[in-house]
């Protein structure tokens, strides 16, 4: 069986209805049983007649009309000001009080209604943020992980650029001076020169002479020519050997052989 | 040496000469490969070729240092204690499986691997000469494993990677078993150097040319290891010390006595990638220090 329900318990939707129309019931008479015949309400006994006001002698009461300087005064001070005045606010000001605005609205709400509107708010902007970065180039990489020690280097890893050489001058400087080891290394870096230039070997800096010379043809004397004279090199350079001049004039006639063969040899691009 | 070892093992050319440099150039070398590629096997046979005290230590996760290092046992008719040495008073030392010791075992090596001695009970023990430690551990396995601490792995000039033979390797190996040649008979290698022949082959090495241009260039492969952005920590300047004796070595074994670029260029992988350690985010994204080595060499400028 089911249980009448309270009426206090009724939902105040329900309530409301109910009470009017139970009241409009009551006063046109159409719920329950026709209501008692009551006596006719008696009227104002016929004797009573009305009688006029009498007339108002008081003296009129001079109006007050306050200081109008005293007015002005007033008017002038800060705490009789009531206007609100309402601050002048930049864009940015403005951007960042709605957004305030709005988290503060989704903080006090009480259901999750737009719960995954504001997720999906957050990816857009995590998105935004995400793409800036990228095209400023910004290195995130350390911010929330153990960053690298990075010191400082305290040296210059920069490459020597053998095409800004005057290779020339500086032989002639050398030779002047009897500093015949480092007249070979300028041989040998302007034979490098002219490999690079005629497209026998790819130049990088990092490379080692026995890379060059594995990129250079495995047929024909250039390799052969180039392998001694780079054994010779090292010997000289690396070895920290002393040269007299006559073996100084021998090792620059196999730079100029090897130059004159390269002069008039057809270029080759390595692999 | 080379020729001892080549009648056991097939290929492995770069490995072998690796080894040698290390043996040359008085440094430790550990050996990293998954199982079946002869570590254990180069490593005996390179002790073999050398007529000086070998010893094998496996390293299990029970072991502990007194029983690497050795251990004062109380003698009842003398009424004194005395040291019994450990396995690691020997000439060579192959340590099988290094990984598989607790770091507290591990830490034993600390000393006598850098300072070639041990101390037990205030008492310093000297090792003689030569002393080489040759480890070996499995990079894959992780189960029952423990990690070395940088300090030990700081201690091997070398870290080595073996790998797999070739095709042709791998028929050669297989035409060597089936013929009756099991390939880990050691009957056939014979000694070739003794202690006094290495030590003087040592002194030979220390003695080769090194160019200041060669000095500023290794100087300047393992400064960019403590500048580069991948690595969370670059190597120390043991590392520098230790790419200076290789090349030493390397360029002696090829019969030069000049260190070239070419030969610091070969063994900078060896000498640095057990010493650097990649961020945690290169290591996320897949990064080898072999990778960021390989960099470092691209980004320096070869001096001539």
């Amino acid at each position: 069986m089911k249980t009448p329900r309270p009426l206090a318990l009724l939902p105040f939707s329900w309530l409301r209805p109910a009470v009017l129309a139970v009241g409009l019931l009551a006063t046109t008479g159409v719920a329950g049983a026709p209501p008692a015949q009551e006596p006719a309400r008696a009227l104002a006994p016929a004797d009573t007649a009305t009688r006029p006001l009498p007339a108002d002698q008081a003296t009129p009461l001079p109006a007050r009309r306050p200081d109008a300087a005293r007015l002005r005064e007033l008017r002038g001070q800060r705490d009789f000001d009531y206007a609100e005045a309402v601050p002048h606010l930049s864009a940015w000001d403005l951007f960042w009080a709605r957004l305030w605005q709005r988290v503060q609205n989704w903080l006090q709400q009480r259901s999750y209604t737009h719960f995954w509107r504001w997720v999906f708010y957050a990816l857009f902007v995590a998105a935004g943020v995400f793409v800036v970065l990228k095209l400023l180039q910004v290195d995130l990489t350390g911010v929330f992980g153990r960053g690298p020690r990075r010191g400082p280097l305290a040296y210059d890893a920069a490459a020597e650029d053998i095409h800004a050489v005057d290779f020339t001058a500086r032989l002639a400087e050398a030779e002047a001076t009897g500093n015949f080891r480092l007249g070979v290394r300028l041989g040998y870096l302007q034979l490098l020169k002219q490999l690079a230039d005629g497209g026998f070997i790819d130049w990088q800096p990092n490379k080692t002479n026995h890379a060059y010379l594995a990129e250079l043809p495995a047929q024909g004397p250039l390799r052969a020519d180039f392998r001694e004279i780079t054994r010779q090199f090292e010997y000289v350079w690396y070895g920290e050997l002393g040269l007299t001049a006559g073996q100084y004039a021998h090792v620059r006639t196999g730079h100029r052989a090897l130059a004159g063969q390269l002069a008039g040899g057809p270029a080759h691009r390595p692999a | 040496m080379r020729a001892e070892i080549g009648k056991i093992i097939v290929g492995q050319t770069d490995l072998l000469e690796l080894l040698l440099t290390a043996v040359l150039a008085d440094g430790h070398v550990l050996l990293e490969g998954v199982p079946g590629v002869a570590k254990t096997l180069m490593a005996k046979l390179l002790a073999r070729t050398l007529a000086v005290p070998f010893s094998r230590i496996q390293f299990t996760p029970d072991l502990m240092p007194a029983d690497v290092l050795g251990t004062s046992i109380f003698r009842q008719n003398t009424g004194e204690f005395e040291f019994r040495r450990g396995p690691i008073f020997a000439s060579v030392v192959l340590i099988d499986e290094i990984n598989r010791a607790p770091a507290k075992t591990q830490s034993a090596l600390f000393e006598v691997m850098e300072e070639r001695t041990v101390t037990q009970d205030g008492t310093t023990y000297a090792m003689q000469e030569p002393f080489l430690v040759l480890a070996t551990q499995n990079p894959v396995e992780q189960e029952g494993t423990y990690r070395l601490p940088e300090a030990q792995l700081d201690r091997f000039l070398f870290k080595l990677r073996v790998g797999y033979p070739t095709l042709a390797e791998e028929v050669q190996i297989l035409q060597g078993h089936h013929a009756g040649f099991g390939g880990t008979s050691l009957d056939s290698v014979q000694p070739i150097l003794s202690a006094a022949d290495l030590g003087a082959l040592r002194a030979q090495v220390r003695q080769q040319r090194a160019e200041p241009n060669i000095l500023e260039y290794i100087a300047k492969l393992v400064g960019q290891t403590r500048a580069h952005k991948a690595l969370y920590l670059g190597a120390s300047p043991r590392a520098s010390l230790a790419l200076l004796n290789g090349a030493k070595a390397l360029a002696a074994l090829r019969g030069r006595d000049f260190v070239t670029p070419e030969d610091v260029q070969f063994l900078a992988p060896s000498v640095l990638r057990h010493r650097i350690l990649l961020t945690p985010e290169r290591e996320m994204e897949g990064g080898t220090p072999d990778e960021v080595v390989q960099q470092i060499v691209q980004s320096v400028e070869v001096p001539r």
